[in-house]
């Protein structure tokens, strides 16, 4: 063992520094976080320990419920259209007919560049009700005016459309490396058997790139439960548009209730940790890990 | 239908489809730029937000008497800059030693640093405001750029690149006596230099846009990054900040970091490992 440490001490002191920083700054946290669910505690003084009390006060806390739903649509919404939108750029872009595709690459990978913070007051902007030009152009069509940002019923819209239009495009950049790797030889021979476009999308390309989908999926899935930004910057009236990490983060540094943030934030762990061990047991038992 | 003709139609298609999902992508930033030249007493309303009478740099000048902004731009850009200057260095170096030695150990070390990536961090923000506060890096700058100084993803990428830089390249430079700082210095480094450039681009645009750490551990307006206080204009002239103003503060986050982008992107390309063996 010693002997291995010296031979190898320089692999060892190369990556040391990532476990010492994981160790600090990830694994203690988290683990902390779990004891301090089981505790009272407003940031001062020494914590209190009350059991399971702050998961029984989560239970019946309307607005930890109202942010887990809401999170439950953003992660949906843009799950399903983020991987849409991404897989359709992907296969124009990669289309053998495109002329000038370095410039349509450069500019469908903008919005990804964009903070969501920054792009998220244009949005404000865009979706006024009175003054916005979505609106505007909506009245065209005679629209009656829609109250994006203040109505409950739509506050959501302009935050997944937000969501929608700047995570699309890293998408889209892994389905196009994925896409590129399929060999032309399958597109040729099925030209030859007379598939359509469609037939080979779906026959050829889909199943080509089923890994790089998945793989798309999980960490989309992941990001989805973490929408933060998006949200805090197009708040809707009330907690209507309140994403789960942003409860945490209001309970725990807005009103300093630590223990009880930590439990949502313990909650929101454990629903992603779920969420992975589905994924990965569906796709062990389609034989694919 | 004949094949030219239906391969014409098809053309036609892509294209029209990408040109409008070119112009949603583009819009919104380029009617943000247009906006932030607009003088304050224009109309903003719906049609009218599409023309500025008379461009002017006014907006920019209230942007700077209303917030530091100087100050605030320094802190986005240090924080950027070290942040990934360090994260380059040793997520390569780390991801050099997973690439190119057989330690004991390794393959579980490595499938380690892998699932670390499925715990995410930001669910302990509540202790790990108490950290920093303990290393008194509440404030700091340096909070935003240690935690992140070696991340899982940076290791992963860098890995799977070095990986494919040949075996003997680093063989040979053993033999010629270079030490294992010297071989990820002088061979490994000039090699990887599109994946450094690429893995860059993407942590540098992270770092720029990371709005929810500096939100966390950064409390007074001195030490604000720019996203921290473009965050706040709304509300920093009591709910009355005219929205050209607001937007010449988007347009100051937004357009230095899509020039760096077109730029960094040109840098991307190439990178072959023949030249490399052969001489």
């Amino acid at each position: 063992m010693r002997k291995n440490l010296k031979k190898y001490r320089a692999p060892y002191l190369f990556i040391l520094p990532f476990f010492l920083l994981f160790f600090v700054f990830q694994l203690i946290p988290v683990l902390w976080t779990v004891y301090i669910s089981f505790t009272e505690w407003r940031g001062i003084g020494t914590p209190e320990f009350v059991g399971v009390r702050n998961y029984q006060k989560l239970w019946i806390d309307e607005m930890f419920w109202e942010s887990f739903f809401n999170t439950i649509i953003y992660w949906i919404f843009g799950l399903v259209l983020i991987m849409a939108f991404a897989l359709l750029i992907a296969v124009l872009l990669n289309s053998s007919l495109l002329k000038g595709r370095a410039f349509f690459k450069t500019a469908t990978f903008l919005p990804n560049i964009c903070a969501a913070i920054a792009m998220g007051l244009i949005f404000r902007m865009l979706f006024d009700e009175n003054m916005g030009l979505i609106n505007e152009v909506l009245a065209i069509f005679s629209v009656e005016k829609v109250p994006w940002l203040s109505g409950m019923e739509y506050s959501k819209i302009p935050v997944i459309l937000l969501i929608v239009w700047r995570n699309t495009p890293w998408y889209t950049m892994i389905i196009l490396s994925g896409l590129l790797n399929i060999s032309n030889d399958y597109f040729e021979a099925a030209t030859v058997d007379g598939a359509n476009v469609f037939q080979k999308f779906v026959y050829i390309t889909i199943p080509s790139i089923r890994a790089i989908l998945f793989f798309c999926s999980v960490t989309l899935t992941v990001e989805m439960w973490k929408v933060f930004n998006e949200s805090y910057i197009l708040p809707g009236p009330g907690t209507s548009n309140t994403s789960l990490f942003q409860y945490m983060y209001e309970s725990g540094f807005n009103v300093f209730n630590m223990g009880y943030a930590s439990a949502i934030g313990v909650f929101l762990m454990a629903v992603l940790t779920i969420i992975s061990l589905i994924q990965f047991m569906a796709k062990r038992k389609q034989g694919e890990l | 239908m004949g094949y030219g003709k239906k391969r014409h139609l098809q053309s036609i298609v892509i294209h029209g489809i990408l040109a409008v999902i070119v112009f949603i992508c583009l819009f919104p930033i380029a009617w943000m730029c247009l906006i932030s030249l607009k003088d304050t007493q224009e109309s903003l309303t719906g049609f009218h937000s599409l023309w500025v009478e008379s461009p002017t740099l006014n907006n920019f000048k209230r942007l700077a008497e209303l917030i530091p902004i100087g100050q605030n731009a320094f802190n986005s850009i240090f924080t950027t800059v070290v942040g990934t200057i360090t994260s380059l260095f040793f997520c390569s170096l780390a991801g050099f030693a997973f690439a190119k030695y057989r330690f004991p150990g390794r393959d579980f070390l490595f499938y380690f640093v892998i699932a670390t990536m499925l715990v995410p961090v930001e669910v302990g923000a509540v202790p790990l405001f108490v950290i920093m506060k303990k290393l008194n890096l509440i404030n700091s700058l340096w909070s935003l750029i240690i935690p992140k100084i070696a991340t899982a993803i940076g290791i992963f990428y860098m890995n799977q690149y070095i990986s494919e830089v040949p075996d003997e390249l680093v063989e040979a430079a053993k033999i010629d006596g270079c030490s294992d700082f010297g071989i990820y210095l002088k061979i490994v480094v000039p090699i990887i230099k599109p994946a450094l450039a690429s893995w860059g681009a993407v942590t540098l645009i992270s770092r720029w846009n990371d709005f929810f750490w500096p939100l966390l551990f950064l409390r007074k307006q001195a030490k604000y990054t720019l996203i921290v206080t473009i965050s706040l204009l709304p509300i920093s002239e009591g709910l009355s900040t005219p929205w050209p103003v607001i937007l010449a503060g988007t347009t100051v986050v937004i357009l230095p970091i899509i020039i760096l982008y077109l730029i960094l992107e040109r840098f991307q390309k190439g990178g072959s490992f023949a030249g490399a063996v052969k001489g």
